[in-house]
């Protein structure tokens, strides 16, 4: 036990005094929360700006239409004189949204025969559509407003030419609209518990045979599965270093952020991360014994970075799936590692409910594939190749 | 004492032990002496039990390394032909680091550790990180390290290579004093001056075998020519690989 305790300090001693290890494993997590926190105080404006700003309408000819312009003013238009070429100035984005009142609409709409408005948009600009669906709306109003007025004088009820009464009911949560946000976060602790301990891995086992101190050390009269599970363990305690200080990260977002003036609540409670973190514990272990594996077996230093580079980025893919489409409901999606983690992830910051034995499916596969890759990386080490590479 | 019998070892096509068989006695320094690519590295790293062989045996103080390596390990210090000290570490974390790996009690190692960095002059350097030292330091840290666990038997890999004359000097007046403790020390070299220099006897191996064995003047005798490196030459048949 004191042989591997040694084992274990050395390589954690080592590793902390060299700066681009500390990089990985402490300057990297903070990116996650970090982007969320961007991600969302730039939603949060959009969504803000939609809801409370007046809608900006160039009007010409206005004059022919005062009542239908003072509708406008009064639910909520900024209401400005239009400039001479109208769609010219919309087409060059000066103007967003323009109201044109031709000259026959006072006649028409004393007759009561529809009136013609000109809504002059630029429908492929993404930035302009609250405004010009808001804008639409208030034209829509004020037509039917006037639109009853006639009936109401013709002795009609108002409702009759309606056959439908559409009643939309939103069933989005405040949750689950921040989930759209959220979704990048299982991604980033997925990413950080790779990226944490992967100089590590590699130092302790490339880095070793580059700097020829394997041979020395194999010279020691201590089983070689101790060097693999000191090595293993190094590996995962930076990582878990790294895996904490994300999860702290994002445990700070809600304090960085008025979420609660934004319109929805972010589940990231110590709770929650609690349980994420315990969540994505046996991937801490297959993470780092993969990683190991496949440093020890790789040629060089710079030949481990780039297999172990790949390797991270093989969740990227779950993680983008994820990040856009809504995750399958499947038992069997749980015997992916990265994948199932990253769902279940899911689930808990949306607040859905899990299913308790989709947990344990998920850890019994990240275990025994770690297993799997400890065992392979113990039998390397007891082969004679570990010390040239393959 | 360490004896190696009738070992085989092959990479591939290559034989690069082919049948050696010899023993280094306590108390005494042989060396290994052959042309670069006789089976010397791979002779030494079967006997600190990094290769295994394919057939034969090898054992320090009667313990095989291929049933029982962790124990006859326990018995070895090596020096391996590359240093591979840790450049981030000190030279007396390098100590406390192998000797805990021998699993010596606290108590005992903290005084071994002062004895060695004593006994191998690194005073000055013991809690310097080793990424600087020049070549000389750095011998002398990995041959403490060797000696941490206070083994009786002593392997060395083309040791004084990179050494200048004053450091090979006073390495060569420290391997004697290991010997006179009563230890065992084989050290592999293909320069002459420095097996006649300090080994009391000589192993010559080419090609994976033993081609000739015994003190300077029994091998010069043996061989009917008057100095070493005829002789050597005589043994092994070639000038190739010779320095």
């Amino acid at each position: 036990m004191n042989r591997f305790r040694a084992l274990f300090q050395k390589e954690v001693r080592e590793n902390l005094r060299d700066r681009r290890a500390i990089a990985m494993a402490l300057l990297f997590p903070i990116i996650g929360p970090l982007i969320l926190v961007v991600l969302v105080s730039t939603v949060a404006r959009t969504t803000r700006g939609e809801i409370d700003a007046p809608v900006p309408i160039a009007i010409a000819g206005g004059d022919r239409a005062p009542n239908l312009v003072a509708f406008l003013v009064s639910n909520g238009a900024r209401v400005s004189e239009a400039p001479a070429d109208v769609e010219r100035a919309v087409r060059e984005g000066r103007l967003n949204v323009a109201l044109v009142i031709p000259a026959e609409h006072e006649a028409r709409l004393r007759d009561g025969r529809p009136a013609p408005v000109r809504l002059v948009v630029d429908d492929s600009r993404q930035s302009a559509q609250p405004q010009v669906m808001r804008a639409r709306a208030l034209l829509e109003g004020w037509s039917r407003q006037v639109g009853s007025l006639r009936l109401v004088a013709r002795g009609i009820h108002p409702s009759v030419p309606e056959a439908l009464a559409v009643e939309t009911v939103d069933v989005a949560t405040p949750e689950s609209r921040a989930a759209v946000l959220l979704a990048v976060m299982p991604y980033f602790v997925v990413l950080a518990l790779l990226l944490g301990g992967m100089y590590v891995a590699i130092d302790a086992t490339a880095g070793e045979r580059e700097r020829q101190s394997l041979e020395p050390l194999l010279l020691n009269p201590v089983p070689r599965s101790h060097f693999v599970a000191a090595k293993v363990l190094a590996t995962m305690t930076f990582a878990g270093a790294a895996l904490l200080e994300t999860l702290a990260g994002f445990a700070l977002v809600p304090l960085l952020l008025p979420i609660s003036t934004l319109g929805f609540s972010m589940r990231l409670d110590p709770g929650v991360l609690l349980r994420v973190g315990l969540l994505v514990l046996p991937l801490l272990a297959l993470a780092a014994s993969l990683q190991v594996l496949v440093a020890a077996q790789a040629r060089s230093f710079k030949a481990a970075q780039a297999s172990l580079s790949l390797m991270t980025m093989l969740p990227v893919l779950p993680g983008m799936v994820l990040a856009f489409a809504p995750a399958p409901d499947s038992p069997a999606l749980m015997l992916v590692p990265t994948m199932a983690e990253q769902v279940l992830m899911q689930r808990l910051i949306r607040g859905q409910p899990i299913p308790f034995e989709y947990p344990i499916i998920a850890a019994a596969a990240s275990l025994s594939l770690a297993a799997v890759a400890f065992w392979a990386a113990v039998r390397w080490f007891k082969s004679e190749k570990l010390l040239f590479g393959r | 004492m360490i004896e190696l019998w009738d070992l085989h070892k092959a990479f591939g096509p290559v034989k690069a032990l082919d049948g050696l068989s010899f023993t280094v006695p306590d108390g005494r320094i042989v060396g290994l002496l052959g042309p670069n690519g006789a089976g010397k590295t791979t002779a030494l790293r079967t006997l600190y039990g990094v290769l295994r062989p394919d057939a034969g045996t090898a054992r320090v103080d009667g313990i095989d390394l291929s049933s029982h390596r962790e124990a006859a390990l326990e018995r070895l210090g090596a020096l391996p032909h590359a240093l591979g000290l840790y450049p981030r570490l000190t030279t007396r974390e390098h100590l406390l680091y192998f000797g805990r790996l021998h699993g010596i009690e606290e108590s005992v190692l903290a005084g071994r550790v002062e004895l060695l960095v004593e006994a191998l002059g690194l005073q000055e350097v013991a809690e310097r990180r080793t990424g600087g030292f020049s070549q000389g330091q750095k011998l002398r840290v990995a041959l403490a390290r060797a000696l941490v666990h206070d083994p009786l038997n002593l392997v060395l890999d083309e040791p004084t290579a990179g050494l200048d004359v004053a450091g090979t000097r006073a390495f060569r007046t420290l391997l004697r004093r290991l010997r006179d403790e009563g230890r065992c020390i084989l050290f592999s070299s293909h320069v002459m001056q420095e097996v006649s220099a300090l080994c009391d006897e000589v192993v010559v191996i080419a090609r994976g075998k033993v081609v000739a064995a015994g003190t300077t003047a029994e091998l010069k005798a043996n061989t009917g020519q008057a100095d070493l490196e005829d002789a050597f030459v005589a043994a092994i048949g070639s000038e190739e690989g010779l320095e």
